[in-house]
């Protein structure tokens, strides 16, 4: 798209029946916006809600499971909340969330003014919100909802309505749902890459990117590699159900391991992409709070590319359970030991980052110190699976429950919600409220371990996943209430959390552009940023630069502030901190030009789910109907040009 | 001009034999020049294309001729591809398998490497497009190896 | 002289440092290279994995027993097939003709390469209904045995793609028959071309591990 601006002598200032849009602010500029802030803002907002969504569901699932023989679900309600909460909290949870971090922050920390595909990623943001509101309408229009848990093993999933093992259309939404959100996450990872290659600025070599860009563009590509596979392995399941091929059936001699061969090969690399994010934001949070800069970069960013090197080679021990036999079994057991190692490795580097720091505890601090200590307890319990006896012992028990959730709200929550205190200033200008934060660490830290811990002690005494109840007398009632107790803990600690957010947007501790004395780019800006983030594109000159544009030490290896080194941010403080992000004709912003706001990201990302219906209700007109804008779409996407000429 | 004319003429006349080796001799007569001439004309970075480049290209495409002399070749694999097919029977599988295998190898690098620019184009486009196919064949591999498919 | 020591004398010696100030110059990355040919080989090195799995899912399920009717391999028209495949692998050709032909500014040759390059797609199209069509009445259907599951879901997702690089490319003839193509869209015609290869591979490599290799 890049070549489009220079290219297109007239300017197609009407394409079909749209004019193009020039508002940059106002309710309405949020459907057209291209602002990557304002897309990572919406992604955040969405991604939350369903955050909300997905704890509901978790909150039932634990009502049923309070006491023996519960009665507040049917077994198949049950299915479908264990289903959507899992499919929620990894499709449209995790994965946005971090994509919305990526997207306020690569720019910024690498010093761009924009994303390399402003529209494209406007339109992974509308496909994300599409897929997601699909998923969700099967409540509506599905006869139920996703039933087969958020792996959808097949045969379960891949045999037709008329034979089928689940009522209702629910596997078709969660085929199709997954199909549309790969595609918007398919476009966001290029989109990731090539900003992260190609826009970054002078100076900035990648061994100088902040290890949270790196850790985000390892993500990119295991977005990029994995989401094909799970791709192929859904149409694979669709055809089945809904054309009756053969590719599950073991009857006509088809195998269903396959399904869970490429399922997996998926799989894991999304576990990292759900991880790496939380690494990163703790690597920017720790040395900032701890005073010192991150002990041994180079070996934090390598063993994040041996992660995401690695985590392709250990998807088998997913499966030991299905006897493959002991050669692959013993293989995969090991490459799961070894993967343990980068994963330690980090570990070590961020305790060393604190040590002798002079640690502030603040909140960004304290949840990225117990993301330390409960992603620790995650990968121990973790590496137990290598050991192939226990594994097969602990599969599909509430064990396992407690290992993942561990890594993924130990892990990549807790991450996410440092990540929000720490950055929360660059947006508002306001700090998130200490107090509440606090509050809201500690509350949900017990919570959590409330919750989760206990599992471990029901699994290995063999409570099931996936169960709806139990029976009484097999000893599992009592850490069943503690897990239930516990959850409502960490409900009221995301409430806290919101109100917080509500009450510091407005009323928080008002602060200037670098509110924490910050290592990276994006602290050199006024809070919020302008639309065109970078007044003048900086030069990097080392890793945390900016820290070094602040500091020296002294012949006793102390630090010392620069005389002059303070004075881009003072200088920035007194300037207009509260920039409405509208670049032309506002004070320093002359002359840089934006892209120019578009309906149609939107547009075309409106097909997707038309296109969706059509594929579940085999209603043919209707998927030409969802062509149309996709159509119309493409090609007016293609004609305007990025930025539109200067008037 | 004169260069591309006679290479435009070998083409038509020589044998198979004789076509690859003007091909390796027209592709070693551009490498030169070009390795000669751009690396010290083009600061690194500098992406403005020059006339018959791409932008961010440093060295040119081949030449017309060029394109079709791999035509010539890609058909003539292609033909030997299907010979192969009607001598099952006559001569081992295992020896057709590996002759298709490794002519199918032959196109495709053919393809991507001449049609497709990734040997004059930039080394950033072949190093990711070798880490995807290096990732799908060996991943697909395994699996297939787990499933017991070739034995 | 030839041409490519005429170009490199014309190349003026940039300034790196030009980055710094148009962000969205698109001449100005940080690589060198253009965003957008960076992501299209982003997304055709994913796409290898999502061919990838049919074709393992085909050689996965080859020679099982199960089902009813004939496999693929046994109604085969590996005649008709190698034309269609032919023509596809010709296609190639005429693209990067098309290319050579905007790029120096040829505008009739690109407008007629582009042509035939749509033209020999929608010929393999045409081959490919043909080949189904005659598949069905033999009673190979997507659901008739594992053999007609994968061998249809593979050429079927295949003929999508090259159904889309066929709309493609029928969209850039009609710009260039608008005048609307010029030396400076070259990038545009490589695109899509890139593309189009990358189709074109994965023909090559179904049609001689699904066709070809013998049972």
């Amino acid at each position: 798209m890049t070549t489009v601006t220079d290219v297109l002598e007239v300017p197609a200032r009407r394409v079909g029946v749209l004019r193009r849009p020039k508002a940059t602010t106002g309710f309405w500029s949020w459907f057209t916006t291209v602002d990557h802030k304002k897309i990572a803002i919406m992604y955040a907002t969405t991604a939350l809600a369903f955050f909300v969504i997905g704890g509901v569901e978790a909150l039932l699932l634990r009502v049923q499971l309070y006491g023996a023989n519960g009665t507040l679900l049917t077994a198949s309600q049950y299915n479908e909340l264990f289903t959507m909460h899992g499919t929620t909290m990894v499709f449209l949870m995790g994965m946005p969330l971090a994509v919305a971090f990526g997207n306020y922050l690569i720019p910024l920390m690498i010093g761009a003014r924009d994303v390399a595909f402003p529209r494209l990623n406007a339109f992974g943001y509308w496909g994300f919100l599409m897929g997601g509101i699909f998923l969700y309408s099967s409540f509506l229009l599905g006869g139920s909802a996703p039933n087969g848990g958020w792996f959808g093993y097949t045969p379960l999933t891949s045999t037709g309505l008329d034979r089928g093992f689940l009522p209702g259309h629910g596997p078709d939404f969660w085929v199709v749902g997954l199909v549309m959100l790969g595609i918007a996450s398919t476009t966001g990872a290029i989109n990731f890459i090539v900003t992260i290659i190609n826009m970054r600025a002078p100076g900035m070599t990648l061994m100088r990117m902040p290890v949270f860009v790196w850790m985000m563009f390892v993500v990119a590509f295991l977005t990029l590699f994995a989401m094909p596979i799970v791709t192929a392995a859904l149409i694979m399941v669709y055809f089945d159900r809904n054309f009756a091929t053969n590719f599950f059936v073991a009857a006509n001699g088809g195998e269903p391991l396959l399904y869970q061969h490429l399922f997996w090969l998926f799989g894991h690399p999304e576990v990292y992409i759900l991880i790496l994010p939380g690494m990163g934001i703790v690597s920017e949070i720790l040395p900032v709070f701890s005073r010192k800069p991150l002990f041994g970069y180079a070996v934090v960013v390598f063993s994040g590319i041996a992660i995401g090197f690695m985590g392709w080679g250990v998807w088998v021990h997913h499966m030991f359970a299905t006897g493959l036999g002991p050669v692959a079994i013993s293989a995969f057991a090991l490459s799961t030991m070894i993967i343990a190692v980068p994963t330690g490795v980090k570990i070590f580097n961020w305790l060393a980052t604190t040590w002798r720091g002079a640690l502030r505890l603040t909140t960004p601090m304290l949840f990225a110190l117990g993301f330390i200590a409960m992603f620790t307890l995650g990968g121990l319990s973790g590496v137990l699976h290598s050991i192939v006896p226990a594994d097969t012992q602990q599969t599909d028990t509430y064990f396992v429950v407690a290992h993942f959730h561990y890594v993924l709200f130990g892990g990549l929550v807790f991450g996410l919600f440092g990540g929000f205190y720490y950055w929360f200033p660059k947006l508002y200008a306001r700090k998130l409220d200490e107090r509440l934060g606090k509050l809201n660490f500690w509350t949900i830290m017990i919570g959590f371990n409330l919750t989760f811990f206990p599992m471990h002690f029901v699994g290995l005494l063999g409570m099931p996943r996936r169960t709806y109840r139990y029976d009484s007398g097999l000893g599992w009632e009592g850490m069943n209430q503690i897990e239930t107790i516990g959850s409502f803990v960490i409900a009221f600690s995301v409430l806290i959390f919101f109100v917080n957010v509500f009450y510091s947007k407005t009323r928080g501790e008002a602060v200037g552009p670098d509110p924490w004395d910050g290592r990276t780019l994006e602290w050199t800006i006024p809070s919020p940023p302008p639309e065109y983030n970078f007044e003048e594109i900086p030069e990097v000159e080392s890793i945390d630069d900016f820290w070094h544009r602040k500091y020296t030490e002294d012949e006793q290896g102390r630090l010392v502030r620069l005389p002059s080194g303070g004075a881009v941010a003072v200088e920035e403080r007194t300037g207009d901190g509260h920039g409405d992000g509208h670049g032309e004709g506002h004070g320093e912003g002359h002359g840089i030009h934006m892209p120019s706001p578009s309906y149609f990201p939107l547009v075309v990302a409106i097909g997707l789910p038309i296109m969706g219906y059509a594929a579940v209700f085999q209603m043919w007109w209707l998927a030409a109907v969802g062509a149309l804008p996709v159509l119309y779409g493409s090609y007016a996407w293609a004609i305007e040009p990025q930025t539109e000429p200067e008037t | 001009m004169a260069d591309t004319e006679s290479t435009e003429t070998s083409t038509e006349e020589r044998s198979e034999g004789g076509a690859v080796q003007a091909l390796e001799r027209a592709e070693h007569e551009l490498e030169a020049k070009v390795e000669h001439e751009l690396e010290e004309h083009l600061p690194p970075g500098v992406t403005t294309p020059a006339p018959g480049l791409l932008p961010g290209e440093v060295r040119p495409h081949p030449n017309p001729a060029q394109y079709v002399l791999i035509a010539v070749v890609l058909c003539v694999v292609t033909a030997f591809e299907v010979g192969l097919y009607y001598l099952e029977g006559d001569i081992p599988d295992a020896l057709i398998i590996a002759l298709l295998l490794g002519s199918a190898v032959v196109k495709f690098f053919l393809v991507a490497s001449w049609y497709m620019h990734l040997r004059t184009d930039q080394a950033i486009f072949r190093r990711f497009f070798i880490i995807g196919l290096v990732a799908a064949v060996a991943l697909y591999l395994i699996v297939l190896l787990t499933l017991h498919v070739f034995e | 002289m030839t041409e490519v020591e005429a170009e490199v004398a014309v190349t003026p010696p940039h300034d790196i440092q030009h980055t710094a100030h148009a962000p969205h110059d698109p001449h100005a990355t940080a690589t060198g290279v253009t965003n957008t040919k960076l992501a299209i080989w982003m997304f055709l090195a994913s796409d290898c994995l999502f061919f990838g799995a049919f074709i393992s899912a085909y050689l996965l399920y080859r020679g099982r027993p199960g089902g009813e009717g004939p496999t693929a391999a046994e109604i085969y028209n590996i005649p008709f097939t190698s034309v269609t495949s032919f023509i596809l692998l010709m296609s190639s050709l005429t693209m990067v003709l098309a290319l050579a032909a905007i790029m120096r500014g040829d505008y009739r040759r690109l407008r007629i390469w582009l042509l035939a390059t749509a033209l020999f797609g929608s010929v393999f199209i045409g081959g490919q209904v043909f080949e189904f069509t005659e598949f069905y009445r033999e009673g190979l259907t997507l659901s008739s045995n594992l053999s007609g599951s994968t061998f249809f879901v593979l050429t079927g997702f295949h003929g999508a793609h090259v159904t889309i690089g066929i709309i493609w490319l029928l969209s850039l003839w009609g710009l260039a028959t608008q005048g609307k193509l010029s030396v400076g869209d070259s990038e545009k015609v490589e695109i899509a071309g890139l593309y189009w290869h990358f189709v074109d591979v994965v023909w090559i490599v179904i049609f001689t591990m699904v066709y070809l290799i013998p049972q």
